[in-house]
């Protein structure tokens, strides 16, 4: 295969890697820095555009926290509820990727599949 | 942790700290408004833009900062102006005793957007504000009498200010604190 593919084509390929690699993934997304949705595979009925803004918003918190505290570069962060959780990792500087789940995941597992699939997409964008 | 007899206090400090936020489309002057202002550290979450919008960095959360005026302290919140992150306006502005609506006085295109945040904000949140319009310093710059005439406000609820210059940014926080504090009758 030595056809050439767009951003945009890289980008949903590594979000299937994802979704296919763990399919009990309710959504994964990839939005810039400053909130705008790039691309997604998201369950329907998710508003991308509002999931992008705020993965933005905390993963711009998450780096001021970590500053304060000294712990280095942001990594990842998350969200939990008793349905479910929201982890969001930082895709180098310019991207922010976040991953919705079911309760009672493979944490473990997950983390190591989506920290990939940041680094895929922070050398893409 | 301090151990004097008010490590427990048992009432709110006779000075509670007021929160105010400051919210207006980008490019405003909000994140500016907050750090002139700010005595302390601005906490802000400023993420590369990847829009046109005329800077090369947007915030994503808020602007945090604090300052004391006429003995009171402030504290102060920026919002980001995207209306993607429209439930930002929404979570900064609960509990807030007063809003500082800014807009750039030399883009009347953000004027339309300026006035949707005031209502998305004070349809939710019934909070005393202040339109400031900023950008006094350069030359083809509305007139803060014909915004107000645009919001359909009374002119002194609107102010003309440079973001950049803390005596008229201080000026703002004191007028809107005669807005926030003045209406309300004294309790007994």
């Amino acid at each position: 295969m030595t056809a050439i593919l767009s951003k945009q084509d890289r980008l949903n390929a590594s979000l299937t890697n994802l979704r296919t690699s763990m399919p009990e993934l309710r959504g994964a997304l990839v939005a810039t820095v400053d909130g705008l949705p790039i691309a997604q595979a998201m369950s329907d009925g998710t508003d991308a555009n509002r999931v992008a803004a705020m993965a933005a918003t905390a993963l711009g918190l998450g780096k001021r926290i970590n500053d304060t505290l000294g712990s280095g570069q942001l990594t990842d962060m998350s969200v939990g509820g008793a349905q479910g959780q929201v982890y969001i990792y930082a895709a180098g500087t310019k991207g922010v990727l976040a991953v919705v789940t079911p309760p009672g995941m493979n944490l473990g597992l997950l983390h190591m599949e989506a920290r990939d699939t940041a680094q895929d997409v922070a050398s893409i964008l | 942790m301090s151990t004097g007899m008010t490590a427990f206090p048992t009432a709110l400090p006779p000075q509670a700290p007021l929160k105010l936020v400051v919210s207006g489309p980008v490019g405003a002057g909000k994140t500016t408004f907050v750090q002139t202002l700010s005595q302390t550290p601005v906490v802000a979450t400023e993420a590369e833009a990847s829009e046109d919008i005329g800077k090369t960095n947007t915030t994503v959360a808020f602007d945090f900062g604090t300052l004391h005026l006429d003995g009171q302290e402030l504290h102060l919140y920026g919002t980001p102006g995207q209306d993607r992150f429209s439930f930002m306006w929404e979570v900064l502005c609960e509990g807030a005793l007063g809003l500082v609506l800014l807009v750039a006085g030399d883009r009347p295109q953000d004027f339309a957007h300026a006035r949707g945040i005031l209502d998305f904000i004070t349809s939710r949140i019934p909070v005393p504000f202040l339109v400031g319009v900023t950008r006094q310093d350069q030359d083809r710059v509305w007139d803060p009498a014909d915004v107000a005439l645009y919001f359909g406000l009374p002119q002194e609820q609107v102010v003309g200010l440079n973001a950049t210059d803390p005596a008229q940014a201080r000026e703002v926080l004191a007028h809107l604190l005669e807005l926030t504090l003045s209406p309300q009758p004294a309790l007994g």
